[in-house]
């Protein structure tokens, strides 16, 4: 009896679905290629994935999202907004409670399990898929323009790339350092060519040296990684990385980068997340790998 | 040799057995006999301690039967079992052997000695299954592999043998031969054996002794000739009983009168 | 002689190769050497691939020396060669020979040629362990094969206690309850990597499908060493379970000691699986194809099997394993998947041929 109460009272919840007129809406294409019709003023939105949410406070949006995944703790604020489940298992039926208008979607999440029954309601979906610091800003302008906050957005962009043109210039004469960016210990996971912290890298004076291999995060043979000769081994740790990454893996263990110490970690939740802080993520690298370059 | 002693043996409030009392000597054939579920195979099962007795005891050369291992008591007592399915495929002379295992003295990882060897080709002849040693068993009749059985449980060289509807699967010419090789056994070599059977003319013509069941109850115990009576007879299984003398062997000839309208 | 055996003559000798119908002990030894001598030169042979090229004769060599000369390989070679590689193949053979010894023996004791780690919940069980132990224990590096072994017992437990009906657990029972219990069991696992962030849920589920990749030295040294005495342990049980196979009736009536081989048999057994599971997932089909092919090549005495079982087990996770790390080099496969594409259309075609 109380399930159909609940149900009617879910059915009825989403009657109203939030109907895009054709005079307030617009087109966009996602960074995923595809065509999206949105609100045109968005009051309400939810974050799938943690960079999406802090790029939404980022562009000074975070009064509107109305709904994130448990993973997005960053800015605090973030922390208080409900939740409607994890990145990969997000449930539909909080999303549809919340009464969303618009749904920012990693690349990270299961796209085509939900978009169809969003779809259906009537709620967009907006997919972002940055494939370098440069895709990141663009996301973070995209977003902005989203959601009406353009200006805010390219001047948050504009600060992120003054910072990041100062590692550059700081690092400009040093000769990149091979890194190899250890994402799991057991199986070895690291970055491929289709993930964003390869330029991440690349911008803090290093060079991953799985930076050809096809995938975004793949499972690499500890073999590989040895005959790589990485200088240094890069540990995303803390935060969402749990314990899965707390040391180098075996076979590294005795490489030249991990004898002489060079095994570096840095907060997992700056490199992994393609979002506003992947910019103190490389300035942290840049500081790692070339510490000489910021003395004053 | 072997004893029962006012066995019972209770299934929670059912009495499958109630004191029982049965004397094994050797070179004995015992025939139990009655309806179904009169407990024949029940106390069987007891008598080589697969199944024990809720009250009273079996008593193996006068010691308790719980006393002794499960190797011990295999070496004195074969139960020949009632031919089940074999799913993997093993031979025939590898299915004898396994009545070996009780013999065996360097623990399980034993491999089969000579004598073993020889014991299983002795067996196999008595049996008349020689030829068909190689064969795997789930390629021989199903009288074929009764004869097997036996031989699997004579390769154990015990001293009494424990039989449950050995002719079930035979034909005519084998129920017989089966129980002339027990037979034979008991008089040449001292075997005692304790047979449940349905077929009470077999049981007449080669028991010593006969165990007359009813409900769990021993009714009578005895000479064939005397236990099978009409009267018993008419009581235990409620049939009227014609009982003569086989024309040919003399032995009490057991006929139901059955009440057939045509 | 009745018409029956007269056409089973016929019909010529079933019996291959096996001299007058039952195996000897001098077989056993020449088919174990054989397989050893196969093992033994898979594992020379394997150690040769990698997602890195190595000098063949440079490594042959520093291999035949025990590692204690380099023979020309330069120090990354050499750390290659025998810190990564070799520990692998190792902890392949290993797991292979413990997860085909306890099939072997869960087939011979549920009568049944089906049954196998995976589908009677002793896996997934030990997964469940290992999960836990990593969640809640994951500093101490013992708690893996520990809590592993504990789930493949309780697992087992379990399944037992649910089958063993008023009439004993007929094998059919058992392995209902073990479909059961791992269907259960591997909803918990999908349950718990919920629990988990999303960088751990990829890498766990490459983890669940077999991975060799994380040999530690130590979790290397004790698969080994549980795959060597486990399988000595049931090798030792074999006799017993050859009547074992044929009923747990006629084993008792035999003279088997049904009720202690049994809780050795599942004791041993889980022991084997827990750590496999626990230093690389669920390796599925090896507990399964390998006992059946090495039934019908070698008879179905467990004396021949159980040892015949293991060496080839370790054999065919050997091969699978190296395949599974070079076919997409630098990339990795897991090594569940390589055994899958492997046995499950040998499986079919060996119950094809009946």
């Amino acid at each position: 009896m109380s399930v159909l109460c609940a149900f009617l009272l879910l059915a009825c919840s989403v009657q109203k679905p939030t109907l895009t007129e054709a005079s307030d809406a617009r087109q966009v294409t996602d960074e995923a290629g595809r065509n999206v019709t949105v609100p045109a003023k968005i009051d309400r939105f939810i974050s799938l994935a943690p960079n999406l949410t802090e790029i939404a406070y980022a562009v000074g949006a975070g009064d509107r999202l109305v709904g994130n995944t448990t993973f997005c703790d960053y800015p605090e604020e973030a922390k208080k907004v409900a939740k409607v489940g994890d990145t990969l298992q997000p449930s539909i039926e909080r999303i549809l409670a919340l009464r969303p208008q618009l749904v920012l979607v990693s690349t990270a999440s299961q796209l085509e399990v939900f978009t169809k029954q969003l779809d259906e309601h009537r709620i967009a979906v907006y997919v972002t898929d940055p494939r370098d610091l440069e895709g990141v800003f663009q996301s973070i302008e995209n977003v902005g323009k989203l959601l009406n906050q353009e200006s805010r957005a390219e001047e948050t962009v504009s600060q992120l790339r003054q910072r990041a043109n100062a590692i550059s210039d700081a690092i400009k004469s040093r000769k990149p350092i091979k890194v190899f960016c250890q994402v799991s210990a057991q199986p070895l996971y690291t970055i491929g060519r289709d993930s964003f912290v390869t330029d991440l890298i690349r911008r803090a004076g290093g060079v991953s040296v799985t930076a050809d291999v096809p995938e975004a995060w793949p499972k690499y043979s500890q073999e590989s990684a040895v005959a790589a000769r990485p200088e240094a081994i890069i540990l995303p740790t803390n935060g969402s990385m749990g314990s899965a990454n707390a040391d180098v893996a075996e076979g590294l263990k005795r490489s030249p980068a991990a004898l002489s110490g060079r095994v570096y970690r840095i907060n997992g939740d700056f490199l992994l997340r393609p979002g506003p802080r992947a910019v103190d993520g490389v300035e942290a690298l840049a500081h790692t790998l070339h510490p000489e370059a910021f003395n004053q | 040799m072997l004893q029962a002693e006012h066995v019972t043996i209770k299934y929670g409030s059912r009495l499958a057995v109630s004191d029982v009392s049965l004397s094994i000597r050797p070179g004995e054939i015992t025939a139990i006999l009655g309806p179904n579920g009169a407990g024949k195979s029940t106390l069987l099962r007891t008598l080589n301690g697969a199944l024990k007795p809720s009250s009273g005891q079996v008593l193996l050369e006068g010691l308790p039967l719980h006393q002794f291992s499960r190797r011990v008591i295999s070496r004195h007592i074969a139960a020949v079992a009632q031919e089940g399915d074999v799913r993997f495929p093993v031979t025939v002379l590898e299915f004898v052997l396994g009545g070996r295992y009780a013999a065996a003295s360097a623990g399980a990882w034993g491999w089969e000695t000579n004598r073993d060897i020889k014991v299983a080709h002795e067996v196999l002849d008595e049996t008349e299954l020689t030829e068909l040693s190689g064969r795997l068993m789930n390629e021989l009749s199903g009288g074929e592999r009764q004869r097997a059985v036996l031989a699997r449980a004579l390769a154990t060289e015990a001293s009494v043998l424990l039989l449950d509807e050995p002719t079930a699967n035979l034909d005519l010419a084998h129920q017989a031969a089966i129980l002339a090789l027990v037979r034979q056994r008991s008089d040449l070599n001292k075997v005692a054996a304790v047979v449940v059977t349905h077929d009470i003319n077999l049981a007449a013509g080669f028991s010593n002794h006969v165990l007359l069941m009813k409900s769990g109850h021993g009714v009578a115990f005895g000479d064939p000739a005397k236990v099978l009576t009409p009267e018993l007879l008419k009581e235990v299984f409620g049939v009227r009983i014609l009982v003569d003398a086989h024309p040919i062997t003399g032995v009490p000839r057991i006929t139901p009168v059955h009440e057939v309208r045509r | 002689m009745t018409s029956n055996t007269e056409a089973a003559l016929e019909r010529g000798p079933t019996v291959r190769g096996l001299d007058e119908g039952r195996v000897t002990l001098r077989q056993t030894l020449i088919a174990c050497g054989l397989l050893l001598v196969a093992l033994l030169a898979a594992i020379l042979i394997t150690s040769l691939f990698g997602s890195e090229r190595l000098p063949t004769r440079a490594s042959i060599c520093a291999i035949a020396s025990f590692g204690r000369s380099r023979c020309g390989l330069t120090p990354d070679q050499y750390a290659i060669l025998l810190e990564i590689r070799l520990p692998r193949i190792f902890l392949a053979a290993a797991v292979g020979a413990s997860l085909a010894v306890a099939g072997a023996s869960y087939q011979a004791l549920l009568r049944n040629p089906l049954a196998e780690p995976y589908l009677l919940g002793v896996s997934n069980g030990a997964a469940v362990g290992t999960m836990i132990a990593l969640v809640f224990f994951g500093a101490w590096e013992w708690s893996r094969p520990l809590m592993a072994f504990t789930g493949a017992l309780a697992a087992t437990f379990v399944v037992y206690r649910l089958a063993h009906g008023r009439a004993g657990a007929s094998p059919e029972r058992l392995i209902l309850s073990g479909v059961i219990v791992t269907t259960f069991l591997s909803s918990a696992i999908v349950f718990v990597t919920t629990l988990m962030d999303a960088t751990r849920i990829r890498s766990f589920t490459f983890w669940l499908l077999g991975d060799l990749s994380g040999a530690t030295t130590r979790l290397l040294a004790l698969a080994i060493v549980v795959a060597i005495v486990g399988t000595a342990v049931l090798a030792a049980n074999a006799r017993s379970l050859n009547l074992l196979m044929l009923g747990e009736r006629d084993a008792f009536d035999l003279g088997v000691e049904v009720a202690r081989v049994r809780l050795v048999v599942f004791f041993v057994a889980s022991l084997l699986v827990g750590s496999s599971v626990a230093s690389s997932g669920s390796v599925g089909y090896v507990g399964l194809v390998v006992p059946h092919l090495v039934r019908l090549s070698l008879g179905s005495d467990n004396r021949i099997t159980v040892p015949a079982a293991a060496l080839a087990g370790a054999l065919f996770v050997v091969v699978a394993d190296t395949v599974a790390r070079t076919i997409i080099a630098p990339r990795e496969l897991p090594v569940g998947a390589i055994t899958a594409l492997i046995g499950a259309p040998l499986f079919v075609y060996l119950l094809k041929r009946g």
